[in-house]
């Protein structure tokens, strides 16, 4: 086992602890590797990801808002292009973020707390199942105002 | 450094910062949920977009101000708190990881005073 992996097992096992602990540092690049992992570090690694995309979000909805500073033509001329079939694929793409990033997160909380220690697998498999549902729902409502 | 457990009780600054994470991402839940269906999923335009007036008519509303203003504050600094966490993992020096503390709280600072400052400037035009 190379010494990636047992720094790896390490700060898995260490999420299995209740509250806050201190964890062994992944490295640069180790939670970007999902080959051959379990749930928890596919959970982790995707929870990252979405936690960047949504960093992302918050400076372009930020920025999309500002055109409102512009006045109403320029509101418009945004409208438009932001109710393109593009646009409402990546609002899906959005909610999936904010779904799992939620989700999972409540998840942690909960563990964290210790709540659920025990049934981590099936309390995340819970949860997905509830936010494909919501995720469902929610683009059926997107795909029909489009 | 020293090495430690990765169970060992932590500090009073790391306990803070797990609180401040979990309760602001708790808090969020909420908010983002009201944010979500009261400013896109009640609304019959395409794609749940609200018009210029209807955001004007939206932002007058006292309740919805304070609850988008607290939205802006509470997900700034869950974001913020994430964002050091990430960078935190790619084993910075002591010097680099207060760098990325006092960055994150800047950049925080700015992002609501900016949020808050679009906010105002729509509340007064509506």
């Amino acid at each position: 086992m190379s010494r990636r992996d047992d720094d790896l097992d390490v700060i898995r096992s260490a999420r299995e602890a209740r509250g806050p602990v201190l964890r062994k540092s992944p490295g640069a690049t180790a939670w970007f590797d999902v080959r051959g992992r379990g749930t928890g570090h596919w959970a982790f690694s995707l929870n990252r990801f979405t936690a960047l995309g949504l960093t992302f979000y918050l400076y372009l909805h930020l920025a999309v808002l500002s055109m409102l500073l512009g006045g109403e033509s320029a509101w418009h001329g945004f409208l438009e292009l932001a109710t393109t079939p593009v646009f409402l694929g990546l609002d899906v793409l959005l909610l999936f973020g904010l779904l799992f990033h939620g989700l999972n997160g409540l998840r942690v909380a909960l563990i964290g707390t210790g709540i659920a220690v025990d049934h981590q697998k099936a309390l995340f498999w819970s949860l997905m199942i509830i936010g494909a549902i919501l995720l469902l729902g929610a683009t059926l409502h997107i795909v029909g105002s489009g | 450094m020293a090495a430690h457990a990765p169970t060992e009780p932590v500090d009073d600054h790391r306990s803070r910062r797990w609180k401040v994470t979990t309760y602001s991402g708790v808090a969020l839940l909420v908010l983002v949920t009201v944010h979500m269906v009261a400013h896109h999923f009640v609304v019959d335009e395409i794609g749940g977009l609200r018009t210029y007036a209807q955001v004007l008519d939206y932002i007058a509303n006292p309740v919805i101000l304070v609850i988008e203003c607290t939205f802006l504050i509470v997900v700034t600094i869950h974001a913020m708190a994430g964002l050091r966490s990430v960078l935190l993992d790619f084993g910075l020096s002591e010097r680099m990881k207060r760098l990325v503390s006092r960055g994150v709280v800047i950049l925080g600072a700015v992002t609501i005073a900016y949020g808050l400052a679009l906010i105002g400037v729509l509340a007064s035009r509506a």
